[in-house]
């Protein structure tokens, strides 16, 4: 893989720990032991009982993309707010374990980055130099992952009732690709309205937006019955 | 009973899926949810209709059951897949999905 992208072009600053190399287990400090464990016990949790994370996880390894705990996700401190992140160039999901205080944070958190891992997976996605992609993947994880469920913007206080749902989606895209990436907000809103109707509309591999877990367990539940349903069409 | 070269049909859903589909669409949680995504109200009787086809099917093999059970699911796949992908879908998995992490990254900048 092409490692010669600059850090600062790309977000890789948000994640200071990225480069350091594979000490990040051996850490010194107390608190930062006590942040690793916690993160990897809620992300266990998340990925054996989180109806959105099963299905993820199940559809990339029928994709050929079977994810693998220790290889594919990391525990580590992040800069800011942000709470988590997929890198490409390693196939790895960051998560920022300094930022993930609660079960149901990082269950939307995996449930976010799996849906950017589902998309490297199963589609050609130029996630350095083509912002549409970008955009497009953005778009789907904050709509599949429950980050702009009525609950979660609440909790925000975003109270908004007609398709706000909508209006979050568009909004979470644009600042997750202002994070990222050193552009304007003007261009951002752009490249995310140029691709808001496809991408809003790509539901796979749900099927459906899963707005609750009641939803993603349907969701689930049809992804399992898969077979008989496509040969039955 | 399978008939001579064809493989046996069966409803893409237990009949079951549909009932539990048509009464979650229904409900209060899911209109609600669906007002506050499309500002809209949820159709629902589809469902209710597949149900039905999927009964008769069971009950009778009803040809016309079979047909408008199978017309309406492929809807569904359309509605699924009614867009333009904005990127090319692969016919391979990324092929260093599984490379080992690299320890002894080179220096680059």
């Amino acid at each position: 893989m092409d490692h010669t992208k600059q850090e600062g072009e790309y977000g890789y600053e948000l994640f200071p720990h990225r480069n350091m190399g594979k000490n990040k287990q051996g850490s010194i400090a107390e608190g930062q032991f006590t942040f690793n464990h916690k993160c990897q016990i809620m992300l266990q949790f998340a990925m054996e009982t989180s109806p959105y994370a099963k299905l993820l996880l199940s559809a990339m390894k029928n994709s050929g993309c079977k994810l693998f705990k220790d290889r594919h996700f990391s525990c580590e401190d992040c800069d800011g707010t942000v709470s988590g992140g997929f890198d490409a160039s390693s196939s790895q999901i960051v998560l920022c374990q300094n930022n993930i205080r609660q079960q149901s944070h990082m269950n939307r958190v995996v449930t976010h980055e799996l849906v950017h891992a589902f998309d490297h997976c199963r589609a050609d996605v130029d996630w350095f130099n083509n912002l549409r992609h970008l955009a497009c993947s953005e778009i789907r994880a904050a709509n599949l992952s429950g980050d702009c469920s009525f609950s979660t913007e609440a909790a925000r206080f975003n109270f908004g009732l007609k398709q706000h749902h909508q209006d979050c989606v568009r909004g979470r895209a644009i600042r997750s690709i202002l994070a990222v990436r050193k552009i304007g907000q003007e261009e951002a809103e752009k490249i995310v309205n140029e691709v808001f109707n496809t991408c809003f509309n790509d539901h796979a591999p749900f099927g459906r937006i899963p707005h609750s877990k009641k939803d993603a367990n349907f969701a689930y539940r049809d992804y399992e019955n898969r077979d008989r349903y496509y040969s039955n069409l | 009973m399978d008939r001579s070269g064809q493989k046996l049909w069966r409803p893409p859903r237990a009949c079951d899926d549909y009932w539990s589909e048509f009464r979650h669409c229904k409900s209060l949680w899911n209109r609600f949810h669906h007002y506050y995504t499309h500002g809209t109200s949820p159709s629902c009787q589809q469902w209710k209709e597949d149900y039905r086809n999927c009964r008769e099917w069971e009950k009778r093999k009803s040809t016309e059951a079979k047909e408008a059970l199978q017309r309406s699911e492929r809807n569904r796949v359309a509605e699924q897949t009614k867009f333009t992908p904005v990127w090319k879908l692969r016919q391979y998995p990324p092929r260093d999905w599984n490379m080992p992490l690299n320890q002894d990254k080179p220096q680059d900048s």
